[in-house]
């Protein structure tokens, strides 16, 4: 034991010259140390990603470190780049690299000639990777929303009619969903739910979602202002939130909530996935759940519900991107790495294993990388919309997220809750004016 | 204990002029006492100094510090968010000490039990104490599930209704009192010290006087225990301040099914949670310094308060 790790530490102060850095990688490559907070089943496919790319490349040899994280949650990675001890290749959320960026976390990759890749990203991705004008990040993935039904539990309640959630015939009207849900509701005999047909704002039915459905705004570029009491947010969040949880009762919803959706649940329990609910807004993502944890579910995908008859379907896409964090030991192959994950080869990967959206031109026009229900939520795409990459991107999400959370609990009215987010964040954000 | 040492800082006689000896012996120690000495500088004095520094300044944690004078300061009295955070963790530090205290002092004189099997007790109370919390945790809520957990099937045997312990604004501080209890082990360790301390004939003296176990407890035990009582009190506080990991696991991360930030109406938004978020979310580490100042002043501000309230009720065995 001793020995064999005598010999380890022998090889590896050796430097990179006579072997590979790490076993499955080609000799005379040198080491790229690559972080995600992402976690199975998509972290899996990362690997896998990172492996294929380790077995051909001459140049590089990532090893690949789950850290903890989250969209908008990078303690890890400031840290660590302040320490001088931070990763070569990092994947952040793409709607906070215009905040990290301005704040000096985020090395420019126009020095590596990253501006000449524009042309093969999906426009309104690199538009996210941008700050000042220069590419700070390569779009990875995207993502679109949408409403699953689950055909059973709606067949179940006497829901036999499913006409109306034919794509085909364009969205379904928030009346009718509503109709259709409420048939679902279930009680137990001490009161408590069982079973509930729709929670507007349970997983992916954000503030973003209903806002953008609703014909809100979010943001005034040339007022530089955010704007969240936006009358037509503030409708939305009336209509989806508070009105709804009224109707279903507030503290019978949330109970239900916490007993079958807690926090840190892993996704094979997911309540749609198990028949807990009749209807989910969530990504495309959840193709991949199903198809792994759930493949013989009888469920339909539409558009998410719009307020009235005739209106356009609306959705937003997110999605994450690689960057080079600041002070990166080895840029340079971290970028021949970068260019890889977020190139074809490593989008065409990761949206076979996750049914997430690439964000390459080229990938979009192939029709065997969305089979089935994937095509839907790809097709919504050129229409989508996306969150505004503002400095301030991560204090606007806690601070709407607060004004949904008092809405869904009716403790505060939506338009005073949203003016509170919108002065908080106007606040923060006049700092970085005029926005470029 | 306590006492002598309280003497030894008020009766400090002035430092005795060294000898060439006591200096050489000074030389030859000092190269044994410098790594710590300049860690404590390194990882303690400058740290503090730099986050004095910093909380004048406007900064990313990146590229260069803006100063912005008392900007920082004046913030927070605008700051709703800051108000929460400050009245989430005094609830909580008002909800934990105490209780922690009666957990910790109870579990003790059951550790204390004159039977030969105590030594399975002593193990068996003290293990959550050694367990992560991050397991703790998880396990927690798990327990504290509305539906399906033994905390409310436990307490629907007395026809208590269902309460969504980590999914309701007045619930979620509770949750994280109860728990902070299963650590209690730690100070009920120093409690169970102090009660081995406690000289046995004072007990039989009291018992021929005629005092019942209550009268023991109450006019024996706890006299003598009270400089642990005020020990505990003081740590307990200063801990209560900087709660963060419980609030962080259980609402930190985004789930699916969670809209909130910090819990329920921020329910969890707790002083060091907000501290970390303006640090590591909003990219604010000047914001975060200042907070960390005012937390260390309402810590002192609140320290001396029991201190001096402690001369009431204090008993220093033989002062």
């Amino acid at each position: 034991m001793i020995l064999s790790l005598l010999v380890v530490t022998a090889c590896g102060g050796g430097g990179g010259q006579s072997g590979p850095p790490l076993a499955g990688c080609k000799s005379g490559t040198s080491l790229v140390t690559f972080w995600t907070s992402h976690t199975p089943p998509d972290s899996d496919s990362l690997r896998t990603i990172v492996n294929a790319y380790n077995a051909q490349s001459s140049v590089g040899c990532v090893k690949m470190v789950q850290v903890p994280g989250s969209e908008t949650d990078i303690a890890k990675l400031t840290t660590a780049v302040r320490g001088g001890t931070g990763p070569d290749v990092y994947m952040l959320d793409r709607f906070t690299v215009a905040e990290r960026a301005a704040a000096g976390v985020l090395e420019d990759l126009s020095q590596y000639g990253a501006a000449d890749l524009a042309s093969q990203y999906v426009d309104f991705a690199w538009q996210e990777a941008l700050f000042k004008g220069k590419p700070y990040a390569l779009p990875f993935d995207t993502d679109t929303r949408a409403l699953y039904y689950n055909k059973t539990v709606l067949q179940q309640a006497g829901v036999t009619d499913l006409s109306a959630l034919d794509p085909a015939k364009g969205p379904p009207t928030i009346a009718t969903i509503k109709a259709m849900a409420d048939k679902v509701n279930k009680k137990d005999s001490s009161g408590k739910y069982t079973q509930v047909g729709f929670i507007p704002w349970w997983q992916q039915g954000w503030h973003y979602t209903w806002g953008f459905v609703y014909g809100g705004s979010f943001f005034d570029k040339s007022a530089c202002k955010v704007t969240p009491d936006d009358p037509k947010i503030v409708k939305a969040f009336t209509d989806m939130f508070w009105n709804w949880s009224r109707s279903l009762g507030v503290s019978q919803t949330q109970t239900f909530l916490s007993t079958f959706s807690p926090p840190n649940q892993p996704e094979q329990q997911n309540m749609f996935l198990l028949g807990k609910v009749a209807f989910m807004i969530s990504g495309d993502w959840v193709l991949g759940n199903i198809k792994t944890y759930t493949p013989n579910l009888q469920y339909g995908v539409t558009y998410i519900p719009v307020p009235n008859q005739g209106d356009q379907p609306a959705t937003w896409a997110g999605g994450w991107s690689d960057v080079i964090p600041k002070g990166a030991k080895n840029p340079k192959a971290g970028y021949d790495f970068l260019k890889y994950i977020a190139g074809e080869p490593g989008q065409r990967q990761y949206v076979k294993d996750t049914q997430h959206t690439p964000v390459i031109k080229a990938l979009d026009q192939d029709a065997s990388l969305f089979p089935g229900d994937h095509q839907f939520f790809q097709k919504q795409l050129p229409a989508a919309h996306s969150r505004p990459p503002l400095p301030v991107g991560a204090f606007y999400w806690d601070q709407l997220s607060t004004a949904q959370d008092a809405a869904v609990r009716n403790t505060k009215d939506p338009a005073s809750a949203l003016a509170a987010a919108a002065s908080a964040t106007n606040d923060k954000l006049k700092q970085y004016c005029p926005l470029p | 204990m306590q006492s002598h040492w309280g003497a030894a800082v008020i009766a400090a006689p002035r430092l005795p002029r060294l000898t060439s000896a006591d200096w050489r012996q000074l030389r030859t120690a000092a190269p044994f006492v410098l790594p710590w000495i300049i860690g404590f500088f390194a990882f303690t004095i400058y740290p503090i100094v730099y986050s004095l520094y910093l909380s004048f300044q406007q900064y990313s944690g990146f590229g260069d510090a803006v100063p912005v004078g008392f900007k920082n300061y004046q913030h927070m009295f605008s700051d709703p968010l800051f108000f929460q955070s400050l009245y989430n963790t005094l609830y909580y530090t008002a909800l934990a000490v105490p209780i922690g205290l009666v957990v910790a002092i109870v579990l003790a004189m059951l550790m204390n039990q004159n039977v030969r099997e105590v030594a399975i007790y002593r193990a068996a109370f003290y293990l959550p104490s050694i367990l992560p919390l991050f397991a703790l945790t998880f396990i927690f809520i798990v327990l504290l599930n509305p539906g399906f957990g033994f905390v409310n099937w436990f307490l629907s045997l007395f026809h208590v209704p269902t309460i969504n312990w980590l999914g309701e604004a007045r619930w979620t501080k509770i949750s994280v009192v109860l728990l902070a209890q299963l650590g209690a082990g730690g100070p009920a360790l120093i409690f169970l010290a102090a009660l081995r301390a406690v000289p046995t004939e004072l007990y039989e003296a009291a018992r021929l006087e005629g005092a019942g176990p209550l009268r023991r407890f109450w006019h024996v035990t706890m006299p003598l225990i009270t400089p642990v009582i005020l020990y505990d009190l003081l740590y307990g506080t200063i801990l209560g301040l900087q709660i963060f990991t419980p609030a962080y696991i259980l609402v930190g991360g985004t789930s699916g099914g969670a809209a909130y930030t910090a819990g329920p109406e921020n329910s969890l938004l707790f002083y060091v949670f907000y501290l970390y978020k303006n640090a590591f979310q909003y990219s604010d580490m000047g914001y975060a310094s200042a907070m960390a100042w005012v937390l260390f002043l309402i810590s002192i501000v609140l320290a001396l308060i029991i201190m001096r309230w402690s001369r009431q009720w204090v008993h220093y065995e033989g002062a």
